[in-house]
């Protein structure tokens, strides 16, 4: 089916445009360059020894015979490496309480300190020869653990003496009660309608295609620490590296070349990456290299939308929310990268496009003996998650369409600049408009007849909505901007350094499109350098929807400081005012006089090689330095989804009919790339909602340990995908506003509200705990019989 | 534990008679394995799983890769691949339940390695071809120290991945018999995602003369340890005839299942659900033996 | 070849080059494309034979190279994504139609989608789009959504609704 896209706008000679990809030629025929391809001559394999008890003392553990093992370098377990380790935290996320910051973070160690917590963790690495030598050696590797009982369930943990972490004094790592705000007691007791629900998501994993992975060289003789990783912020992998080994961070070099997929999951350094870093330079003899193959991946990276969620509307009698109480817990495992709950983003942004004047949240994160909890793609998004299939079940208690109870309660265009309950100020979006486009694409009415039709032919259809707004490009700590160099060489080409790490989204091609067009040349003549420390200046890394606005931001800034600087020594040369001067295609032309004209490689030969023909007060060189700080801490985007199902109530397998997207993200640099990034998000929000569950059993033993347990949607399950854009401005520079997360967060209320309403036709109350898996289905079906 | 991907240390063998891979396995006993696509053992072997000492490759064994139409059956070699049985215009025409089964399996990058032998052999009970042959009443050849015997599919499949296979035998081919005229066939399954192993399936094969039904064969996977043929369900379908109640049928079929529980669905939904695929199976056997 | 202990000795041609390698039994083909002949095109995306990132062309069949020992593969022709474009250089009509219809994004998956499509296509050339979606089924990408890949396919068979 063809995929419509409404008409947008176009600025300049390439932003607006699908250009199509630099990063593909590389992609497409096997030359790109994952941290695996590159085998550093003399380079020395990891394998783990992990744990297989949930949570245990280890009475017994000898490495001698894997030491003794051909081929093998070193083992190392808790005792030698755990000593070494100075600090452990993220620049991203700031130091821990005890050292004066404001983040909670778990024990800090790179290997088991004597006792284990989660299955999977990792209790000694060895480094050798080759992978298969290596995973031979971890089988000789001896271990006996005491098994304690596993502490499961993020409100048992919660309230359970029985403690994941010896070191601290309860199971929950941070916690934001509820308020008590008597005032407003009567609000809620007086409504005319109280309606309370819980919502949970399924555990789940970020499961880029590339697994982590990273190669260490530490050389003590030359005072360097070389690392190739797949990650999504060098700069933060290097000051990571720096603080927890002690050594300065110019000795550190960190490298992303080509970067398989992270959605979150590659932004924190983690654990193990924490041990390859502490063994590689306690081993300093040669390259180390640790690929996390699936398996592990599955078992020891991540965990995510682990969360439950209480709310509880208070509504009048017309359908307007007067009030909402949300109480969010999370389980956050034994080892996440950073301890404070995600639910703590979440309550600003939960009141979402609505006007909710009144919102009581609390929440807690909960430690418990399975894997860590990181961030992955919008990781706050339980807020929209859980409050859009709040709003469905409110209309229906209210006899009311979930639509239009969405209207009813909607920021209208008028109300804007809106301020939240929870003091954000709203302002550039378009709630509104993007619901009444998907509503139209999706055509409501015709598919209520269509649904009808159907029931009466005993099959049975349902059509979900789901609207929210998305917090993104936060500027705020080390993501308050992003920085962008531009240098131009004797040529009068272009290199832009940037402090992005893009894995997937297309940065090489989209902000050479913003430079291209603000400095006026072929996009050609513009070379994106990325991913790494020697070359990029101090920037965040790619993530939390930021690059078009921040990198673009800056990238702009820098082009047009450039452009400036151009125009100086041309009207200079030219004897003309800039005013008068014009740019196309490299040439600074005088408006029209066509053949007074300079082309940029004669403008940089004269900056660079003969500075005494410079404009006086102009200098030689020809490099901006620039970065660009957001106007404000959250740029606002927002869209609307809404999609069709059949439900086989014989079997629960549910179908996409239609799926349809309304989305603004302001000024689209590459509209191609927006609607990639929106199929991809969906992708992984439906993934949540129908297959992905990173199930523990009662014994904390993960049971999705393969791709044949952990199920990804594969093509034959996903739509097709119609795309409406929406187009207002944010008041950044260029207009743009982030959406790489959108899709992700939006798509499982949208998804899970098509299947309530399908499961309405059949006189099914509403399912509200994620997998919604066939059995699932099935088991609510016979039990409303 | 590790977490392995790469497998542990083993000698390999490349025999390219029946004999020696006989040989072989007479002499290293529960310490060797033999090899055909490989699509089920290597990713056991990778994850450590199971490990052997010696594995025997089967891909360079003369003769074992026919395809013949035999004395009322079509004769599939075991290291016959999946992808060219399922394009093979002999199998689609003689023996259509196979050629209806085949393309159910994995994905066509699995299907041009896997064997139909191998699949056999390897006696999923959660797949379709142990179905299949247990269905039709196949014959499978095998091939040990002592000679050559033939098992019949009633008798092969003993538990999850158990057959009747001795550690020194080797299936050397399936024989499926020929239906007549009038015969239809259907296969339905539940799967998580396309080509995931089923979680509940049945396959079907009806001869009809008018609205008597000559001959009824319905066996069910994915619902007990090893395939399933629902007698009782093919005897009631025998004795009502064509226009029977196929809702009534599939719940005679589902009835005696005891399914187990795992990630995916528990046993209740398992059995549940048998009577709708056995429905769904038998509607298009008995829709196609008309047409 | 009879019974070894140790190393064996494979000769393949991989992308037109005859190439001898010498390896231990248990080593992958996936592996020995990587490590032993320098194709670091073909991906390992999980190694038991579920995500199709490793696929390569065996003897022009479409087979994930995860699931073979490489000293089974002695004689044989095998063809790595390195090997997928047109003789000039030029990107092949799958290769020309997943840039133009933006079918990747990291890329990792992308080895084994073009492999696999390729083989797919060459052998269906006007498929519908449910056996499109069959015959990627086996190749998880997590970037996509398999919508521009979809397209893609649409487009290198001649469907004019999958072109940009």
């Amino acid at each position: 089916m063809a995929t419509p896209t409404s008409a947008h706008t176009t600025v300049g000679r390439y932003i607006g445009q699908s250009v199509k990809r630099r990063e593909d030629p590389r992609l497409l025929t096997g030359h790109g360059r994952y941290v695996d391809d590159d085998k550093p001559a003399g380079t020395m394999h990891v394998a783990f020894v992990r744990s297989n008890v949930a949570r245990g003392t280890i009475t017994h553990l000898d490495v001698s015979a894997a030491r003794a093992l051909p081929g093998v370098e070193a083992v190392y377990t808790g005792d030698d490496l755990n000593p070494t380790i100075q600090q452990m935290w993220a620049s991203m996320t700031g130091p821990p309480i005890e050292m004066g910051g404001q983040s909670p973070y778990p024990p800090a160690n790179v290997l088991a300190p004597g006792d284990v917590r989660y299955v999977g963790d990792p209790i000694a690495i060895v480094i050798a020869e080759s992978r298969y030598i290596a995973e031979d050696a971890a089988d000789l590797v001896e271990v006996e653990i005491d098994a304690l009982p596993a502490v499961l369930g993020m409100r048992a943990a919660a309230a359970s003496s029985e403690l994941v972490h010896r070191e601290t004094e309860s199971n929950v790592s941070a916690a934001m009660p509820t308020p008590e705000v008597p005032e407003l007691d009567a609000l809620f007791d007086n409504a005319a309608h109280l309606i309370t629900r819980t919502f949970g998501g399924a555990r789940a994993s970020n499961v880029p295609m590339e697994p982590r992975g990273l190669i260490v060289h530490s050389d003590r003789y030359r005072g360097e620490m070389f690392i190739r990783a797949a990650t999504q912020s060098v700069h933060e992998m290097k000051s990571f590296a720096a603080r927890l080994i002690g050594i300065p961070e110019s000795h550190i070099r960190v490298v992303a070349d080509d970067v398989g997929g992270g959605f979150g999951q590659k932004m924190a350094v983690m654990r193990e990456e924490a041990a390859v870093i502490a063994a590689a330079h306690k081993y300093g003899r040669a390259p180390v290299k640790w690929i996390e193959d699936r398996r592990e991946n599955l078992i020891s990276s991540n965990q995510a939308r682990s969360e439950e969620g209480t709310l509880t509307f208070a509504i009048d009698g017309e359908g307007h929310i007067l009030g909402c109480r949300a109480e969010f817990i999370e389980e956050i495992g034994a080892y996440p990268p950073v301890s404070s709950p995600t639910a703590a983003l979440a309550i600003g942004v939960m009141t979402g496009p609505y006007k909710i004047p009144v919102l009581l949240p609390g929440c807690s994160a909960v430690y418990t003996n399975t894997v860590g909890k990181s961030a992955y793609r919008g990781p706050w998004a339980l807020e929209t998650i859980f409050r859009e299939q709040m709003m469905d079940i409110c209309a229906r208690e209210l006899g009311i369409d979930p639509i239009e109870f969405r209207r009813i309660n909607l920021i209208q265009p008028d109300d804007l600049p809106y301020t939240t309950a929870t003091q954000m100020v709203l302002d550039h979006i378009t709630p509104k408009e993007t619901l009444d486009q998907a509503t139209e694409m999706i055509d409501v009415g015709g598919f209520r007849a269509e649904q009808a039709a159907a029931k009466a032919d005993g099959r049975v259809l349902g059509l979900g909505v789901a609207t929210y707004v998305e917090p993104s490009a936060i500027a705020f700590g080390v993501f308050n901007s992003d920085p962008a160099v531009i240098t131009m060489d004797l040529s009068g080409k272009v290199q832009v350094r940037l402090g992005t790490g893009s894995h997937g989204h297309s940065i090489e091609t989209t902000i050479a499109q913003v430079v291209a067009t603000h400095l006026g040349c072929d996009i050609d003549d513009v070379a994106i350098i990325q991913g790494d420390t020697a070359t990029a200046p101090l920037g965040p890394g790619t993530g939390g929807s930021r690059t078009a606005v921040a990198a673009g931001g800056a990238a702009q800034t820098a082009s047009i400081q450039l452009k400036d600087k151009l125009l100086q020594i041309a009207a200079h040369l030219m004897e003309a005012s800039a005013d008068d001067l014009e740019v196309e295609n490299s040439v600074v032309s005088v408006r029209g006089t066509p053949q007074a004209a300079v082309h940029f490689s004669q403008l940089a030969m004269t900056a660079h090689m003969a500075p005494d023909l410079l404009p006086p007060g102009v200098g030689p060189g020809l490099e901006v330095v620039a970065r660009y700080r957001p106007p404000s801490e959250f740029t606002w985007s927002n869209a609307a989804h809404a999609c069709t199902v059949e439900l086989d109530p014989e079997t629960g397998v549910v179908r996409f009919l239609r799926y349809v997207v309304s989305e603004d993200c302001g000024q689209m640099i590459n509209p191609m790339v927006v609607e990639g990034q929106i199929a991809g998000g969906v992708a992984q929000g439906i993934g949540g909602v129908l297959f992905e569950n990173l199930a523990y059993d009662d014994h904390g033993n993960p049971l999705a340990t393969t791709f044949l347990d952990y199920l990804l949607p594969s093509a034959p399950e996903m739509p097709d995908f119609e795309y409406g854009h929406v187009e207002s401005m944010s008041a950044t520079l260029g207009g743009y506003k982030g959406m790489g997360e959108g899709g992700a967060i939006v798509s499982p209320p949208a998804v899970a509200n098509a299947i309530n309403d399908a499961l309405a036709q059949l006189g099914v109350p509403p399912l509200t705990q994620f997998p919604f898996d066939p059995n699932t289905i099935v088991a609510a079906i016979n039990a409303a019989r | 534990m590790g977490a392995s991907v790469k497998p542990t240390r083993f000698q390999y063998h490349a025999p390219t008679t029946v004999g020696d891979v006989v040989g072989l396995l007479a002499e290293h006993a529960d310490e060797a394995k033999v090899l055909a696509g490989g699509q089920s053992l290597v990713p056991m072997m990778s994850l450590r799983l199971a490990t052997f000492e010696h594995v025997v490759d089967l891909n360079r064994v003369v003769g074992l890769d026919t395809i013949e139409r035999t004395n009322g059956h079509v004769r599939i070699g075991a290291t016959v691949r999946q992808a060219r049985a399922e394009h093979d215009p002999m199998v689609a025409s003689e023996v259509p339940l196979v050629a209806k089964a085949l393309p159910h399996i994995g994905h066509f990058q699995i299907r041009n390695r896997g064997t139909v032998g191998g699949s056999i052999a390897h006696a999923d009970a959660a797949s379709e071809l142990p179905a299949t042959a247990l269905a039709l009443d196949a014959t499978i050849e095998a091939a040990g120290p002592a000679g050559t015997r033939q098992i019949a599919a009633c008798d092969f499949f003993e538990g999850p991945s158990q057959t009747a296979l001795a550690d020194d035998e080797i299936l050397t081919a399936v024989r499926f018999p020929v239906w007549g005229v009038g015969s239809g066939f259907g296969v339905a399954e539940i799967a998580r995602r396309h080509g995931d192993f089923a979680i509940c399936g049945a396959v079907a094969g009806v001869q009809l003369d008018g609205d008597r039904v000559v001959k009824a064969a319905v066996a069910l996977f994915g619902v007990g340890p090893t395939p399933i043929r629902a007698s009782s369900a093919e005897q009631a379908f025998v004795a009502a005839g064509a226009g029977a109640d196929l809702t009534a049928i599939g719940r005679e079929a589902a009835a005696p299942l005891t399914p187990s529980s795992d990630l995916h669905a528990s046993g209740d939904y398992r059995k549940q659900v048998a009577a709708v695929v056995v429905r769904r199976a038998l509607t298009d056997a008995i829709k196609e033996a008309r047409s | 070849m009879s019974e070894t202990i140790g190393q064996i000795s494979v000769t393949v041609t991989v992308n037109g080059r005859r190439r001898t390698v010498t390896c231990e039994p248990r080593k992958l083909l996936s592996d020995v494309l990587r490590e032993d002949l320098n194709l670091t095109g073909t991906h390992v995306g999980c190694e038991h034979g579920a995500c199709g990132a490793c696929t390569v062309l065996l003897d022009g069949a479409a087979v994930r190279s995860c699931l073979l020992f490489a000293v089974q593969l002695d004689g044989s022709d095998i063809t790595t994504v390195e090997g997928i474009a047109n003789d000039d250089g030029s990107l092949n009509d799958v290769q020309q139609a997943m840039q133009d219809n933006h079918g990747l994004q990291c890329g990792f998956c992308t080895p084994g989608v073009v492999v696999s499509l390729t083989a797919f296509l060459r052998d269906n050339p006007s498929p519908t789009d449910d056996q499109i979606r069959e015959a990627i089924s086996g190749n998880l990408c997590r970037c996509t959504g398999y919508h521009g890949i979809v397209n893609a396919a649409r487009q290198a068979c001649g469907r004019p609704e999958g072109a940009r």
